[in-house]
């Protein structure tokens, strides 16, 4: 009996039975896949690097290298596993043909390696480490996405001819936010080019326990060894892995946790309401006798029927879908070893709404309990007061036509009603605006002042050369004798030695310069501006344990300097671990030096790269939005393609809930459509009074939405940004698409809806609502 | 006198195959401008359906209606509302009033659709009924709390803004006493008086004792008509007598 009568009132109340489903159903979908991607890339992740036996501190290093030193120091250490020194021989991009592409733009640090011998394997896409014979070269696997290389090309790097063997994943420079890529190729012909570029060292240690990495890292400090170059460790080249596909992630996650949210609002309205226009006969029920616990199970059996059909819905989607989603974890990661697992965790993630869902519906049909039998039987429904009803009266109206009139008067007298509605149109608009609002953020100049690089135009890096100095000076006088650059600053960073806590030494990579002429933004604290102050990158200061206002202790040439730690901020470049200070300094040896620019025009940009790139050829000239889409683009891509996808879902949500919506008003409010058409009202006066409601509503809903976006929203994206290490952060909004394109499409959404939804109320009979 | 309308043959099933049944078959009814007519029979004759019919509020599967001179089965939706609208004048049994609206507001909003430059006009013409039907004290009174009497006396009012030709009343008195009902009737006899035409549906013949013309109605079809002299205020039992005697020879 019970699944006649629930096949029956589904079928009744199809479109509510139905979109209350496809809530369900995308809400499943939505969490299994966070899961299903959580589970893969972090197992992903985990596979690589432990096929390639990924480094667990990798010291890079460019000059004089002792490697007797180095080796007697690994042997003495009682921590270290293994120990080796890659070469990295860095070519300059315009150097490197792929096919015909040249890399000359490339603002990555191309060079080329020999397959490794203990670990750091370089992988083929199979996940094989690769064994390259003469006149093969392999490609780091983000040429794939970005020059479409393909496998048989021809390559030339610097006037030797390689065929294109295949593609590498390093487990250590895979991600576009690491700065170098290593181009794999024979020993022999590695051996005949060694000249043709400039050496860098990759002093790489694994260790048997890597919880004791900060012992071994304060150790490799103090003993004074090869230290000229980023330090990287284990933890860093997992998120370097992570985060690229990590805030893909955490946006399915966020807009999950909305259409939930709505899923549930859906389900509390549908539920009301349908209680509502049951009220009668659940009082006569109970009159009669049956018991309360038998009229809940059969919702209740409802709910469960619609929620399980939604949640195997949503789960075959999510598997339709993970695999477009796990396109860029797959290229660049390989799969993951614990792929089926993933599917458990779906399963899990999907139990959980499915759990939730029911016991929500329980908690609702609690309100069973207050139901007269007595007022149900007599009234029918549970009459409510219109006490705000006195203050609109159609007599003193003088600004709204009629219609207009009845659809706000009707919005205002059944507040309750259109909560719902209106809350669904403010997460809408919330979840609309704000993956927009932070892929328009990343991907603006400016989001590279998070990230510890200043907000200029072009910079150019002098490293791994003599006269560091001298060719800096150099430059700048060439600099501020160009009339179109309007600000131009020379930064030199150098190594020296800190004091830790315990009293031994660390070393620590400070940038010198002024830091006022390209502000970054810090997280805490300011800039530097006097001799004795410091500012410290998130990573360092967490290493060091410093907070803004203490006192950093450096040791140079055997005397102590004291600096107060003035601000703190994040940084992905060089490793993370920077410093910025503004004393004057002979004692340190230059590391390198980077001149950053400003012109006044954007647009003669490249042109001015292209022009300086030539005229120094001992530096690296770049472009910073080349900089920014090359280090960021796969980010940026990813939060575009989910910000893409948050306004589809947003639509179909605002959509499906207002025709929800719609339909529902329209049945209980038959008897006063009836009405109104008896006296002569047309089906275009009703169409226009349900518009109105909906309108209104709507306009409430993009206003408080787009303010909690650009508050809360803005928050909650900061916490998510904060994965690169910012905390301040401020939404960069692109105003046309935030405040009228989306609103537009919001306010289309909703009018089709209504006339789609209150298509019904012109078939209303008359006669059939009033008829004695 | 002129037809304000003219029932010409008309036709009015429900249901489907087996199930399907005439509610209205072949009926034919005529009402002068002015005049004051009553239609009575059982439960289900058809009574209401025909009313809905003659309105134009219900489509017919047969036959035609013309009001004042036009044949409503052949004119649009947005049509048939401007003239209900401009036109007719409808009181129900129940009191058919929008929730959200008081009662001033509930007699002027079908006057508001249009003539919202005329506020004043209007108000001024819906006090001026209040004040006829005696409910002018309760105009910004919710709905909910005025008696049933004074709610069907606001629907009169209501049916009253637009100056109808015709008012049609599908048993208006049939939730009231008696002697609300005689209220009610005294007002519909002013009505008429003034020249509008009405029709009722009753199941009272004390109700339609006061009228002109009784149609008696049996599955769907006018079986019998009474016609009385204008009422004028007398013979009141005698006329009750007659229209019972009626009933009493065709059955009802
Ligand atoms: N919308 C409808 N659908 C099906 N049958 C209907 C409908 N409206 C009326 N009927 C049937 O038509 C007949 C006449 O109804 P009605 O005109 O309301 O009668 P009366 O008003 O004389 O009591 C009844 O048998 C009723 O069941
Ligand atoms: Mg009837």
């Amino acid at each position: 009996m019970n699944f006649r009568i629930i096949r029956n009132d589904i079928l009744k109340s199809k479109a509510i039975s139905f979109t209350t489903m496809v809530f369900v159903a995308v809400s499943a979908m939505l969490v299994s896949l966070a899961a299903i991607l959580v589970v893969n890339l972090s197992g992903a992740i985990d596979t690589l690097m432990t096929q390639a036996k990924t480094p667990h501190f990798m010291q890079m290093h460019s000059g004089e290298i002792d490697t007797a030193r180095l080796t007697s120091f690994a042997e003495q250490h009682t921590n270290v596993e293994e120990f080796q020194v890659v070469e990295f021989l860095g070519i300059d991009g315009a150097q490197i043909m792929l096919g015909d592409q040249s890399l000359a733009n490339s603002v990555q640090d191309n060079g080329l390696s020999v397959q490794s011998e203990k670990f750091d394997y370089l992988l083929d896409l199979n996940g094989h480490i690769i064994h390259v014979s003469d006149g093969e070269i392999y490609v780091p696997v983000s040429y794939r996405k970005n020059n479409a290389t393909e496998v048989g090309d021809r390559a030339v790097i610097s006037g030797k001819e390689f065929i294109v063997a295949g593609f590498l994943r390093d487990s250590t420079m895979n991600s576009t936010l690491s700065a170098s890529k290593r181009f794999l190729v024979s020993s022999n012909d590695y051996a005949d080019m060694k000249n043709l570029g400039s050496m860098e060292y990759l002093i790489e240690f694994r260790l048997k326990d890597f919880s004791a990495i900060g012992a071994f890292e304060t150790a490799y400090a103090t003993a004074g060894l090869e230290a000229n170059g980023p330090t990287v460790t284990y933890t860093l080249f997992k998120l370097m892995n992570a985060i690229s596909d990590g805030m893909m992630i955490a946006v399915i996650l966020f807009v999950s946790v909305l259409v939930v949210t709505i899923a549930f609002m859906c389900i509390r309205f549908t539920l009301l309401a349908k209680i509502e226009d049951d009220y009668r006969e659940i009082g006569v029920m109970k009159a009669i006798g049956l018991r309360l616990s038998d009229i809940k199970k059969i919702y209740l059996s409802k709910y469960i029927t619609i929620a399980a059909t939604g949640s195997i819905f949503g789960y075959i989607l999510s598997l339709v879908f993970q695999g477009r989603l796990l396109e860029n974890i797959r290229l660049y990661m390989g799969e993951s070893e614990n792929a089926s697992f993933a599917y458990f965790f779906g399963i899990i993630g999907i139990l959980l709404v499915f759990l939730a869902i029911i016991l929500y519906v329980n908690f609702i049909l609690r309100s069973f309990r207050k139901i007269s039998t007595a007022e149900a039987i007599r009234f029918g429904t549970s009459q409510e007061k219109s006490a705000s009803a006195k203050y609109f009266s159609l007599s003193r109206n003088r600004l709204f036509n009629t219609n207009t009139f009845l659809g706000a008067q009707d919005v205002l007298v059944r507040k309750k009603l259109y909560a719902t509605s209106l809350m669904v149109l403010v997460l809408s608009t919330f979840i609309i605006i704000v993956p927009q609002n932070l892929s328009n953020t990343i991907s603006s100049n400016s989001f590279i002042s998070y990230m510890g690089i200043g907000n200029y135009d072009m910079r150019m890096d002098i490293q791994q050369t003599d006269n560091i100095s001298e060719k800096a000076d150099y430059i700048l006088k060439t600099m501020n004798s160009d009339s179109s650059v309007s600000k131009a600053a020379v930064f030199t960073t150098k190594t020296f030695k800190a004091k830790t806590e315990e009293g031994t030494e660390e070393n620590i990579k400070i940038e010198l310069g002024d830091h006022s002429i390209f502000p970054i933004n810090y997280s805490e604290g300011r800039a530097p501006t006097e001799e004795n102050e410091i500012a410290l990158s998130t990573l360092n200061a967490d290493e060091l344990s410093k907070k803004v206002g203490d006192v950093i202790t450096l040791v140079m040439e055997g005397k102590e300097k004291n600096l107060s730690v003035s601000g703190i901020y994040s940084d992905i470049t060089n490793g993370g671990k920077t410093a910025k200070a503004v004393f004057n300094d002979h004692t340190a040896d230059v590391m390198w030096s980077i001149i950053s620019v400003e012109f006044s025009d954007k647009s003669i940009v490249e042109g001015k790269v292209t022009q300086y790139a030539n005229l120094f050829n001992f530096a690296k000239v770049s472009a910073i939005n080349e900089f920014v889409s090359q280090t960021f683009g796969s980010t940026i891509n990813s939060v575009e393609k989910a910000s893409t996808a948050s306004v589809a879902v947003a639509l179909i949500i605002t959509v499906l809930v207002t025709l929800l919506f719609m339909k529902m008003l329209v049945v209980k409010d038959r008897h006063s459509i009836a009405v109104m058409k008896s006296f002569g009202f047309t089906n275009a006066d009703i169409r226009v009074q349900y518009i109105s409601r909906s309108i209104i509503v709507l306009i409430v809903g993009i206003v408080v939405g787009t303010l909690l976006a650009n508050t809360l929203g803005e928050v909650l994206a900061g916490a998510m940004i904060s994965l690169f290490g910012a905390s301040s952060f401020t939404f960069v909004v692109n105003p046309l698409s935030v405040y009228l394109l989306s609103p537009l499409l919001m306010v289309c959404a909703v009018l089709i809806a209504t006339i789609i939804g209150t298509s019904n109320a012109g078939k209303i009979k008359i006669s059939e609502h009033i008829k004695e | 006198m002129n037809k304000i309308i003219i029932g010409d043959h008309l036709v009015k099933s429900f249901g489907e195959g087996d199930e399907k049944h005439n509610v209205l078959s072949e009926v034919t009814v005529e009402i002068k401008e002015g005049e004051f007519v009553a239609v009575m029979g059982p439960s289900g004759s058809g009574k209401s359906t025909l009313m809905f019919a003659l309105s134009g509020m219900d489509s017919v599967d047969g036959g035609n209606v013309f009001f004042d001179g036009k044949n409503l089965s052949a004119v649009e939706e947005k049509e048939l509302s401007d003239i209900r609208r401009t036109k007719m004048g409808f009181v129900f049994q129940q009191p058919t009033m929008l929730k959200n609206l008081n009662i001033l507001d509930n007699i002027i909003f079908p006057s508001m659709r249009d003539n919202r430059k005329n506020v004043a006009n209007i108000l001024e013409k819906a006090r001026v009924l209040m004040k006829r039907v005696g409910i002018e004290e309760l105009e910004s009174r919710d709905i909910t709390q005025v008696s049933g009497g004074q709610l069907q006396r606001a629907g009169i009012c209501r049916a009253l803004m637009n100056n109808p030709k015709i008012i049609f009343g599908d048993e208006p008195t049939g939730a009231l006493n008696s002697k609300s009902a005689q209220e009610i009737m005294d007002i519909f006899s002013e009505i008429n008086a003034s020249g509008t035409a009405i029709m009722l549906v009753t199941h009272d013949a004390k109700v339609a004792a006061r009228t002109e013309r009784v149609m008696f109605m049996r599955d769907g079809k006018i079986v019998s008509e009474l016609k009385l002299p204008k009422f004028v205020g007398t013979d009141i039992d005698a006329r009750v007598e007659e229209v019972t005697a009626k009933m009493r020879e065709i059955g009802i």
